[in-house]
């Protein structure tokens, strides 16, 4: 009796330490979020001071006000908003037109052409070629730079036909039966049975296309058509930001840092936003993706 | 009663048409088998299938032609669907890869691939006689070590640790937060980066001067660096990783557990004897593919987290390859060494795909 009761104990505090030691974990992943919103909330000479680590010392919003005021920012943030939507509606349009007629086991040249895809996935002609093509169509500087050239990703196919090879065919087969047609079997049958794996590879290109900086330093020259990572480097790093240091109204200074720290806040609020919507998703999608293609 | 065979007649048309679209499946007759055939004057007549003359390998060779044609005809929508995903990858993927000719040239932008001179294997050599080229080669190798020697063992401990969490809610919280950083940006990681680890005011070297120690240059001394640099991958990736093992780890059988259990086995014991054991083909898979991958990192990352003062480790492939390429204008420099990348990986990645079956496991290819 006694030595069961000690046994019992035993686990539970195995059980603690596990429960311990993965809340750390999560601490730690979650302490540089936590910085950067003090920063950004507090008043800058306590920044200055560093007194500020993850609570904010003398809360305030001057920071974001300043940023309100930055017409740059703006317009950044307009060119990534569309780069997203556009960027992402054309990425998943053409992987489910690819998946699809690539998940009939049956297309007369399937296979030569799903090989045709996936070989671009082990070998590229590389960064100056690619930068010396996408100035030959005319793209150098235009905002469909930052669209067409990375427009449909090779890995979100190989998960997508995944996806649409393990439907039913019993479905496909029933719906021919009742006389639909191809078009109608993708629209009515298929779509709405794989909304699970739409919202996936959608949260994945709508991250890449937010997040995307490098086609931007590579393909636009005229600063109105920066993309928002790429104007943001420049704010955090060129030095961009001494002109934007000022006295607001108030005669509160605003520091650099938490200027900076504010523009991030900007910059990642748009992704944590829409995340708790996605994840439920994105977990079986990336199940779905370990199942090779 | 005629409705109903009227009924029964479009059915039987409707799966013969789905017969023909390749979407149900055709009753096949066995080779050999003997059927009924009528001749033209009515008669029965047993004819052996399969039985090949001329007249019939032609007769099939001609029918052949005709379904290859009618499947194309059937598949029209789906050919239709597969128009713009090839133009795509025609002109944004196969099309650079004529540019490669540009490593084999003195390219001048004024005369155009068209109109450059050939020059061998020049360019190569001046490549590999270079000493920034095989420190950027070096630092590849060297930062992706490090990172696979860190992250690889730490993403599946925090994997099994989350795998022995009970509790629904607290699981599922940890997973969010340990996801997230995965879908940050890299430029905004760096900005956290500097905030976090600058040498004067960062966050962390104020708090390990408030204890009394000296500030660290996390981000301005060249090993320091490397540590920064693999605390920040480890920091975005790690979570994510575990996604993976928790998808092998779902659906395990609990009676495995049950049976561990009462043999005695401990909490440790049953993870190192049960759950490793469950996800060691995963684990095989991972390791290898993260080893196909050694001799490319992305630009983004120590582009954006570098700086001048780290350049003699900070310098990988592929920001040699921007640095001269776009910075510089040596367009048939940087060409050829993204060249000699793409054909090292090739054969990087056929081997380890050779050494996964070799070994009993799954290919990567």
């Amino acid at each position: 009796m006694i030595a069961e009761k000690k046994k019992r104990k035993k686990i539970d505090v195995g059980k603690c330490v596990m429960y311990l030691v993965v809340g750390l974990v999560v601490a730690v992943c979650l302490y540089p979020f936590l910085t950067v919103l003090a920063y950004s909330l507090s008043d800058g000479a306590a920044v200055t001071r560093g007194e500020v680590s993850i609570f904010p010392v003398g809360f305030q919003l001057t920071a974001y006000k300043e940023i309100l005021k930055q017409t740059q920012i703006w317009t950044a943030m307009r060119v990534s908003i569309f780069v997203t939507i556009v960027g992402t509606a054309l990425g998943l349009i053409l992987t489910i037109f690819a998946s699809y007629a690539l998940s009939k086991p049956d297309l007369w040249g399937g296979k030569a052409i799903t090989a045709f895809i996936l070989f671009t996935m082990y070998f590229s002609g590389g960064m100056i070629p690619t930068f010396l093509i996408v100035k030959s169509v005319g793209l150098y500087d235009s905002i469909w730079s930052l669209i067409l050239p990375s427009s449909m990703n090779v890995f979100n196919f190989i998960v997508m036909r995944t996806f649409f090879r393990q439907l039913p065919m019993e479905l496909k087969e029933a719906a021919y039966i009742d006389g639909a047609g191809e078009m109608k079997i993708l629209f009515q049958i298929v779509l709405p049975l794989s909304m699970p794996i739409i919202a996936t590879i959608g949260l994945y290109y709508a991250v890449d296309y937010w997040n995307d900086y490098f086609s931007a330093l590579l393909y636009i020259q005229s600063p109105e058509k920066y993309s928002l990572q790429l104007r943001l480097r420049q704010m955090l790093f060129a030095g961009d930001m001494n002109q934007l240091t000022s006295t607001d109204s108030a005669g509160v200074q605003v520091v650099q840092e938490t200027l900076k720290m504010a523009c991030i806040v900007v910059t990642t609020l748009p992704i944590i936003a829409v995340y708790p919507w996605l994840q439920k998703y994105f977990v079986k999608g990336v199940m779905v993706g370990s199942v090779k293609g | 009663m005629a409705r109903k065979l009227q009924a029964e007649d479009t059915l039987r048309l409707r799966k013969k048409k789905a017969v023909s679209r390749g979407y149900a499946k055709e009753e096949k007759r066995q080779p050999g088998e003997c059927v009924d055939v009528r001749n033209e004057e009515g008669d029965m007549k047993e004819v052996k299938m399969n039985t090949v003359s001329r007249l019939g390998e032609y007769q099939s060779k001609e029918k052949r032609r005709k379904t290859i044609r009618s499947r194309l005809w059937r598949d029209k929508w789906l050919y239709l669907m597969l128009v713009p995903v090839i133009l795509y990858f025609i002109v944004f993927k196969y099309a650079p890869m004529f540019g490669i000719v540009m490593a084999f040239q003195d390219y001048n932008i004024f005369q155009g691939i068209t109109g450059s001179e050939f020059v061998g294997l020049k360019v190569f050599k001046t490549i590999f006689s270079k000493q920034q080229f095989w420190n950027s080669i070096r630092n590849t190798l060297l930062l992706n070590l490090g990172t696979l020697v860190v992250n690889f063992p730490l993403t599946i401990i925090l994997a099994l640790l989350l795998n022995e969490i009970t509790s629904k809610r607290f699981k599922k919280f940890s997973q969010s937060i340990l996801y997230l950083p995965h879908f940050i940006s890299w430029v905004v990681v760096s900005g956290i980066a500097t905030n976090l680890f600058n040498l004067t005011n960062g966050t962390i070297n104020n708090l390990i001067q408030a204890v009394g120690g000296e500030a660290i240059p996390f981000l301005s001394s060249n090993g320091w660096w490397v540590f920064t640099y693999i605390i920040c991958n480890l920091w975005k990736e790690a979570g994510w990783g575990t996604i993976i093992y928790l998808a092998a780890l779902t659906g395990v059988d609990e009676s495995l557990y049950e049976a561990a259990y009462l043999d005695g086995a401990t909490k440790f014991q049953r993870i190192i004897y049960v759950t490793l054991p469950l996800i060691k083909s995963v684990v095989i898979t991972m390791l290898i593919l993260a080893l196909s991958k050694m001799m490319s990192i992305g630009l983004d990352t120590p582009l954006l987290l570098g700086n001048t003062k780290v350049m003699a480790v900070s310098e990988v492939i592929s920001t040699y390859v921007y640095r001269i390429g776009i910075q510089n204008a040596e367009y048939s420099m940087s060409t050829a060494i993204g060249l000699f990348q793409s054909v090292v990986n090739i054969i990087i990645l056929f081997l380890a795909d050779r050494f996964a079956k070799a070994i009993g496991e799954e290919g990567i290819l």
